[in-house]
C-alpha cells in the first residue's frame, strides 16, 4: 500500500473549522443562545450587583466585622444562585443536541472534535453573557447610591474594586459555562452513536 | 483495492439486558454482502433490523461475533480508524433524516468532507454536484426545516455519498415518507446502485423495496429466516 493511504486514515477537523461551526451554530440558534445567555446575564448581574453594593457599603460605613461577614454571605449566596441558573440552562442546551452529536459521529467526528465545538460555543456565550451581566449588575449596584453618595462611589479605590468584580463575574461566567457544557457534551460524545441517535429528552 | 465482499458478518449477536430478561435482538447472523449489491433486510418491527444496521455501520458494539468491512474486522479498529471508517467508507441514511438543523443543505453535504480533509473549494464543487444529481440544485441554501420530507431525505442521500463510500446503509429510509415520495427515494437509491455501483444495504419493512433489491434477507427474532434472490419477473413500479 502506498504511503498516502496510511496518512489519509485519519479524520480531520481543524480548530478553525470548529470555531466557524460554533459561531454559525450560535448565530442560527440565536433564540436558544439568547435564553442561555440571559440566564448567564442574570446570574452574573446578580453577583456583580451585590458585590458592588457591598463594596460601596463598606466604604461608606466602614469595615466592621459584622459588615465583612455580611458581605461574605452575600457573595456566597449570589454565587450559588448564579451557578445554578447557568448550569441548568447549559446542561439543557447540550442535552437537547445529543442526537445531533450522534449524527456528527456518523459523519466521522471524533469525541474531541465534538468537545471542541461545544467548548468554543460555551466560551463565546460565557464571555458575552458575562460581560453584559457584569455591566448590568454594576450599573444596578451603582444606581442605588448614585444620588446621595456621588463622591464616594467614584472614588479611585472603588473604581479598582468595580473592575475586579466585573473581571470576577466574567471569569465565573466562563468557567461555569464551559464546565456545564463540557460534562454533558463529553457524556454525549462518548456514547455509541446508536445510543446517541436513539436519545430522547 | 477491490474486495469481493463489502460486508461480512460472522455469528453476529447483540443481547440487551432489560431488567431480568435478556432480549436477543440479534442472535447469530452470518451475512455476506457483495460489492455492488443491493441488499434489503426485511422483517417485522422488533426483528432486529435496526440493530443489524447499527452493527454493520459500526455505531454499536456487538455482544458476540464480528463485522468485516472490506475485509477489515471493525472491532479491531481504534477510535481514529473507526471515525475514519464512518467518514470515508460508509454513508448513513436514517428514517428520521438526521440532518443538522442549523446547517443548510449544502453545508450538511459538505460536513463529512470537512472531516475527510477535502479542501474548501473542492467541497463546495462536489457538494453542489451531488445535490444537483439528487435534484436539489435549487435548494442549496435551504435549511432542513424549509424542505419537505422527501427533499430532506435526498439531502441525506447526498450527504451519504459525499465521501464516495463503499457502502450506503439505510435504516427505514422510506419510513417517514408517503408512498409516492418513498418510491422516488427507492428509485434514486437503485439508480445510484446501478449507475455508480454503490453497494446498498437497507433495513426496511417497505415492500416496495423488494423490486429494486438484488437479494432480500428476511429476519425474524434476530435470526436469518430466509434469503431470497429477486425473482426474475420484475413487478413494474407502476403496478404498486
Amino acid at each position: 500500500m502506498s504511503k498516502s493511504t496510511v496518512e489519509s486514515r485519519e479524520v480531520k477537523f481543524p480548530p478553525g473549522e470548529a470555531l466557524r461551526f460554533s459561531i454559525e451554530s450560535i448565530k442560527r440558534r440565536f433564540v436558544r443562545a439568547l435564553i442561555t445567555a440571559v440566564s448567564i446575564i442574570l446570574g452574573i448581574a446578580f453577583y456583580v450587583g451585590l458585590r458592588t453594593m457591598s463594596d460601596i457599603m463598606l466604604s461608606i460605613y466602614g469595615t466592621s466585622e459584622a459588615a465583612k461577614s455580611y458581605q461574605l454571605w452575600m457573595a456566597m449566596i449570589s454565587l450559588i444562585v448564579c451557578a445554578v441558573g447557568i448550569l441548568n440552562s447549559m446542561l439543557m442546551a447540550v442535552t437537547e443536541r445529543t442526537k445531533e452529536i450522534g449524527t456528527m459521529k456518523c459523519l466521522g467526528a471524533m469525541d474531541g472534535h465534538i468537545l471542541m465545538i461545544f467548548m468554543f460555543e460555551a466560551i463565546l456565550v460565557g464571555v458575552i453573557g458575562g460581560l453584559i451581566g457584569a455591566v448590568v449588575g454594576w450599573l444596578a449596584g451603582l444606581l442605588i447610591y448614585i444620588g446621595e453618595y456621588m463622591n464616594v462611589i467614584f472614588s479611585s479605590a472603588l473604581l479598582t474594586s468595580y473592575a475586579m468584580r466585573m473581571g470576577e463575574g466574567i471569569l465565573i461566567a466562563m468557567i461555569l459555562s464551559v464546565g456545564a457544557t463540557i460534562y454533558p457534551a463529553y457524556h454525549a460524545a462518548s456514547m455509541d452513536p446508536a445510543d446517541a441517535l436513539r436519545f430522547e429528552i | 483495492m477491490r474486495y469481493e465482499y463489502t460486508v461480512e458478518t460472522e455469528d453476529l449477536a447483540k443481547y440487551y439486558q432489560l431488567g431480568e430478561v435478556v432480549v436477543k435482538a440479534l442472535d447469530g447472523i452470518d451475512l455476506r454482502i457483495r460489492r455492488g449489491e443491493y441488499l434489503s433486510i426485511m422483517g417485522p418491527s422488533g426483528s432486529g433490523k435496526t440493530t443489524l444496521f447499527n452493527m454493520i455501520g459500526g455505531l454499536d458494539r456487538p455482544t458476540r461475533g464480528r463485522v468485516y468491512i472490506d475485509e477489515v474486522d471493525i472491532s479491531k479498529l481504534d477510535a481514529y480508524e473507526l471515525a475514519w471508517l464512518r467518514c470515508r467508507k460508509i454513508g448513513y441514511i436514517f428514517q428520521t433524516f438526521n440532518l443538522i438543523p442549523v446547517l443548510t443543505a449544502l453545508e450538511n453535504v459538505t460536513l463529512p468532507m470537512i472531516f475527510a480533509g477535502v479542501p474548501r473549494e473542492e467541497r463546495m464543487r462536489r457538494a453542489i454536484e451531488i445535490l444537483n444529481r439528487v435534484g436539489l440544485g435549487d435548494r442549496l441554501h435551504h435549511k432542513p426545516a424549509e424542505l419537505s420530507g422527501g427533499q430532506q431525505q435526498r439531502v441525506a442521500i447526498a450527504r451519504a455519498l459525499a465521501n464516495d463510500p463503499v457502502i450506503v446503509l439505510a435504516d427505514e429510509p422510506t419510513g417517514n415518507l408517503d408512498l409516492h415520495t418513498g418510491l422516488e427515494i427507492i428509485n434514486m437509491l437503485r439508480q445510484l446502485n446501478v449507475e455508480k455501483g454503490v453497494t446498498i444495504f437497507t433495513a426496511t419493512h417497505d415492500l416496495k423495496m423488494i423490486d429494486v433489491s438484488d437479494r432480500i434477507v428476511w429476519i425474524r427474532d434476530g435470526k436469518v429466516d430466509r434469503i431470497e434472490k429477486r425473482v426474475d419477473v420484475v413487478v413494474g413500479m407502476e403496478e404498486i
